[in-house]
């Protein structure tokens, strides 16, 4: 499903070039549930983007559903992520412009989906949120915002979710309540899952557990 | 598939932007751009429009022909011949008298048939509905326009007196062919039978009569009867088909349309900076959704197939809008307006509707398009790094854009390309020399920082700190405030400083067509009533023809050849000395009184090339006389002495026939003298100057309305610049407020520091406005009208007081959300 081989990102900066990732190698398969754990500033949320297609590496290669990233310029990159990949972040990213129900709907009717108002309002009553359907953004709790987050992930029915520290912004016991749902709809829809923490706890309900130091994978790869 | 499926999902954006209320200044600066340029040119349309639709029928004829003399007979029986119904008129000026009240009119004696095409309307008393007219009125009755029976309070059925004969009113005359483009009439008009024109004994030779010969029939037959006459007209006469009639009219007001057109420019450039604000803001409001698009798979062509429908649509919707505000306005002039046009207007066309849309579009196309475009490059790893942002629009993109589209549309107004970029070019400079001296007061005003309370140093500190945009709209207000304050200052100051400068005894009437043989009776009747009067000067009517023996059409350009001193005939007289109020520039007087020599105006001379020495011809009663010229003179047209372009020494002229004129004041204790001098000598014609000026003083305020009225538009954008500005730096004070709150600042004093911010820069806008108007005035005064010039003193306080309330209040209420949330709401939400 998703390969990495001798991946670096190199950076330039004012004390000179830095590399935030090298030499990372990687495999994960479909259906597979994987935590990349490391302490910040490890360069977690850089692998994530490289494997997601967001950026490209400067050294290495990225296969995704069968493509090779790499090979692909942003178009062809965002041509693959279409209706594969979901996403969510640690700070929501919901558009604050729009209400609840329109940021869920906003993915499917990218994708030209029928009744993309009927399947959002379903998923926003899945992630339990019913009554909330036109609230904006502002007017919602953190943990409301990230349940909105997810109905949004899973809406195109993706075959792999990226989450990135998705509790990082929120209070345990309300983070808790949200990692349940992710991994519930996670095992519903059989979705392969990539999830960034630097929480061991959290990361331990994943199959699979990678860590990173220093842009380094330190055991764990396969 | 995919594009109409962006196309769908992209007008879903919108709503949701809509709802959200981001979009409202785009809109109202679009709404108000079209609107000023619609409005303007709806106005114009109609009245070009009313011009070419009834020019036939406003001639009342096919062709006319207008002589200072009877044509010969075989002329009309030609006519006749060729299958042309035709129709004689005799067109002078005359005073109406009822009793002791008196009315300078145009009397027109018509005979049967008039008028070939179109039609009279007439009314059985003031205000009763009007109706067409059964014929022309008969022998012993005429029929006059309601201004002649304000004048003389008559009614219908009363006897008015023209000359010598005494006519009975029969009915209000409503419209008459040949007066509806007559927009400045000044004479009423008085319309009487052929019959009954010996009567009157006004018309004595030499006195100004217009003959007027109307003919209508058949395309063809007129356009052959044409070709007959050209080859037999004389200098003398004047042959107008219907579709040259309008011509000078219709280029004054081309020309009004070019003058007010690029007044409303300033509207849509300033609607313009607003797009440009919002579009910049808009753009970055829009970098995360785009971010989150591309996260999701769009491709970058996605993004623009969102985004430019949804660009196009708002430009269409609001282009529509201000399209009907546009209409709206140009209804309202014409009603406020609805005195000067003597008849109907018809509707507007659509081709200005059209204009308006296409100025929405070029505009937003010109001052959005760039930024907008920089969304498709938004990177998607946005949504993971918060500052991965595209590079911004490059600033050729953004200005070049701009300046094209500001460029295209004043084209439309210059149609030349050299002009645009003069006009271009000279606002450029004007804008950099206003700024340049906007910066100056903001500077003065920083020096000023430390004698005030906190509140307006809060105040003062945020016009600095964002000193670029501030600059901005001092001079946005500035400009527009002083457009405001010239138009005023003309309208009230111009006209009045003018008259006051005039001697208080300058004649404000005159006498023409004074019969030689009663010169020494009017100067009797002149002393005996103790009426200050200037000299008679003998007057001959004459038409330049050739200039160094070259004749006048060949070496003058079409525009210059509808010149009133070519078209009619001159006033030519003769003097033995340099008449006063003229001086001489070049060349020398005749001390000897003999030769062929001629002195010439000096503006006249310039327009048309005339030098010292140069031969002209002159066509006088139908013979050629030739004069050198001997001198060039300098007139002060405004003296209101009888003044003359052409004057020859004596003896050269007495051969033709002459009649005098002279100009004479009148204090209002002696206005009823008129009545006795009328009475005396039916023939004198006199014009009340002073009533004139009265008259133009009313045309001028009704045209500085009009082009005030465009000007609130200006005003308007404006006040969409103010919130742009304030709309892209509300975060900002949001944040400001918020952090100041939390350490103790009250709400009342945030909102008096708002308070004094925005008083502050409406009141530097004032003052830059001030000065802009002393420059503007001055140059006015002393180059354009040679009037002695004094510091406008009021616009120094009107103008910095008018725009500290205006803007002021408009920026205190533009930011009246600052203090509305907690502070603490603020703090969590950015
Ligand atoms: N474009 C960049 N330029 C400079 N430094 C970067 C850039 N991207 C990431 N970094 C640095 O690389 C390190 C890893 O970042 P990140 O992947 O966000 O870490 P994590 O998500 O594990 O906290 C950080 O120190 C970050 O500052
Ligand atoms: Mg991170």
């Amino acid at each position: 499903m998703i390969s990495a081989t001798n991946l670096g990102k190199r950076v330039l900066t004012a004390e000179g070039a830095l590399d935030i990732l090298a030499g990372v190698n990687l495999e994960i398969k479909t259906g597979e549930s994987v935590a990349i754990i490391g302490v910040s500033g490890s360069g977690k949320s850089t692998l994530l983007g490289l494997l997601a297609g967001l950026d490209l590496p400067t050294d290495g290669e990225v296969w995704l559903s069968g493509e090779r990233l790499t090979a692909l310029d942003e178009d062809g990159r965002a041509r693959v992520r279409a209706g594969a990949v979901g996403f969510v972040f640690q700070s929501f990213q919901l558009l604050p412009g729009l209400t609840a129900i329109e940021n869920v709907m906003l993915p499917l009717e990218l994708a030209g989906a029928p009744d993309s108002e009927g399947a959002a309002r379903a998923l926003l009553e899945r992630v339990g949120l019913a009554e909330r359907l036109t609230h904006y953004p502002r007017a919602l709790s953190g943990g409301e915002q990230q349940r909105v987050a997810i109905a949004r992930a899973f809406a195109l029915r993706p075959a792999i979710l990226f989450a990135d520290e998705p509790t990082g912004n929120l209070d345990s016991a309300t983070g808790a309540r949200v990692i349940d749902l992710l991994f519930e709809l996670n095992t519903e829809r059989r979705t392969t899952l990539v999830l960034v923490t630097h929480d061991d706890e959290l990361a331990s309900r994943c199959a699979r557990r990678i860590y990173l130091h220093g842009g380094r994978i330190v055991n764990g790869a396969g | 598939m995919r594009l109409i499926r962006n196309l769908k999902l992209a007008l879903r954006l919108l709503a949701r932007d809509w709802r959200a209320g981001e979009l409202k200044l785009f809109v109202a600066a679009l709404v108000i751009a079209v609107g000023a340029v619609t409005a303007v040119g709806f106005f114009n349309d109609r009245m070009l429009r009313g011009m070419a639709y009834q020019s036939a029928e406003m001639l009342g004829a096919d062709l006319a022909l207008v002589s200072p003399q009877p044509v010969p007979p075989e002329w009309l029986d030609e006519a006749l011949k060729q299958g042309l119904t035709s129709s004689e008129a005799l067109e002078f000026a005359s005073v109406v008298v009822k009793g002791e009240r008196l009315q300078l009119s145009s009397v027109r004696a018509v005979g049967a048939h008039y008028p070939p095409r179109g039609v009279l309307r007439t009314a059985a008393a003031l205000y009763a509905p009007d109706a067409v007219a059964d014929g022309i009125p008969a022998p012993g009755t005429a029929w006059v326009e309601a201004r002649v029976l304000h004048a003389l309070a008559a009614a219908v059925g009363d006897r008015i007196e023209i000359g010598s004969a005494e006519l009975a009113v029969a009915r209000v005359l409503t419209y008459e062919p040949g007066r509806g483009g007559n927009f400045f009439a000044l004479a009423p008009r008085v319309l009487i039978h052929r019959a009954d024109v010996a009567r009157t004994e006004v018309i004595q030779p030499g006195s100004r009569v217009t003959y007027g010969y109307a003919f209508a029939g058949a395309d063809e037959a007129v356009a052959r009867y044409q070709r007959w006459l050209k080859t037999r007209l004389g200098q003398n006469h004047q042959l107008v088909g219907a579709r040259e009639g309008n011509a000078s009219v219709a280029r004054a007001i081309e020309r009004v349309d070019r003058f007010v057109g690029l007044t409303s420019l300033l509207a849509v450039i300033l609607a313009g900076v607003a797009i440009a604000m919002g579009a910049r803001r808009y753009s970055h409001r829009h970098y995360d959704m785009s971010a989150m698009l591309r996260c999701l798979g769009a491709s970058q062509r996605d993004i623009v197939q969102l985004y430019l429908p949804q660009l196009l649509a708002l430009a269409l919707g609001a282009s529509l809008v201000g399209v009907a505000l546009g209409w709206a306005a140009q209804e309202t002039i014409h009603y406020l307006m609805r005195d000067f046009f003597p008849l109907k207007l018809p509707a507007p066309g659509a081709a200005p509707a059209l204009f308006g849309v296409a100025t929405g579009l070029i505009t937003l196309a010109g001052f959005a398009l760039a930024p907008i475009l920089r969304l498709k490059a938004v990177p998607p790893l946005r949504v993971l790094r918060r500052e991965a942002a595209p590079l911004p629009a490059s600033s050729l993109a953004v200005y070049g854009s701009a300046a094209a589209a500001v460029m295209l549309l004043m084209w439309r107004y210059t149609a030349s390309w050299t002009l645009t970029l003069g006009v271009l070019a000279g606002a450029l400079a004007a804008a950099a020399a206003l700024a340049a001296a906007a910066f100056g007061l903001l500077a003065v005003s920083k020096r000023l920082h430390r004698r005030v309370g906190t509140a307006w140093r809060f105040g003062f500190n945020n016009l600095w700190r964002r000193a670029h945009a501030s600059v901005g709209q001092i001079l946005a207000f500035g400009l527009t405030l002083m457009a405001m304050a010239v138009i005023a200052l003309v309208r009230t100051d111009l006209l009045s400083t003018w008259q006051r400068q005039l001697p208080a005894d300058t004649p404000n009437h005159f006498a023409f067509n004074i019969l030689a043989a009663d010169v020494p009776a009017v100067r009797r009747f002149f002393e005996a009533n103790r009426i200050e009067a200037q000299a008679l000067y003998p007057m001959v009517r004459g038409r330049l023809t050739t200039i160094a023996g070259v004749p006048v059409t060949q070496t003058v350009t079409k525009e210059e050849r509808s010149d009133e001193a070519l078209q009619r005939e001159l006033n030519l007289s003769w003097a033995a000395h340099v008449p006063p109020d003229n001086t001489l520039v070049r060349g020398g007087w005749w001390t000897d009184g003999g030769g062929a020599r001629v002195s010439v105006e000096e503006k006249l001379a310039k327009k048309f090339g005339i030098e010292l020495d140069a031969e002209l011809g002159f066509s006088i009663g139908g013979e050629e006389v030739k004069a050198r010229v001997a001198s060039i003179r300098k007139v002060q047209w405004d003296s209101f002495h009888p003044n003359f372009y052409m004057i020859f020494p004596p003896g050269m002229l007495e051969a033709y026939p002459a009649t005098y004129l002279t100009s004479f004041y009148l204090s209002p204790e002696q206005k009823s003298l008129l009545t006795a001098l009328v009475r005396a000598f039916p023939a004198v014609t006199v014009l009340e100057t002073d009533q004139v000026l009265a008259q133009a003083r009313t045309i001028l305020g009704q045209v500085t309305f009009a082009v005030e009225f465009v000007l609130l538009f200006v005003l308007a954008a404006g006040f969409v610049v103010l919130y742009a500005a304030l709309a892209a730096t509300l975060d900002d004070r949001f944040h400001e407020g918020a952090l100041l709150r939390t350490l103790g600042a009250s709400r009342r004093q945030l909102r008096a520091g708002h308070l004094a911010e925005f008083a502050t820069l409406g009141l530097l806008a004032g003052l830059l406005a001030a000065i802009g108007t002393e420059l503007v005035a001055y140059t006015l005064y002393t180059r354009a009208f040679d009037l002695e010039y004094t510091v406008k003193w009021p616009v120094w306080l009107i103008a910095p007081l008018a725009g500290a309330a205006l803007i002021g209040l408009a920026g205190y209420f533009g930011t009246r959300r600052v203090v509305r949330l907690s502070p603490m709401a603020v703090l969590r939400e950015l």
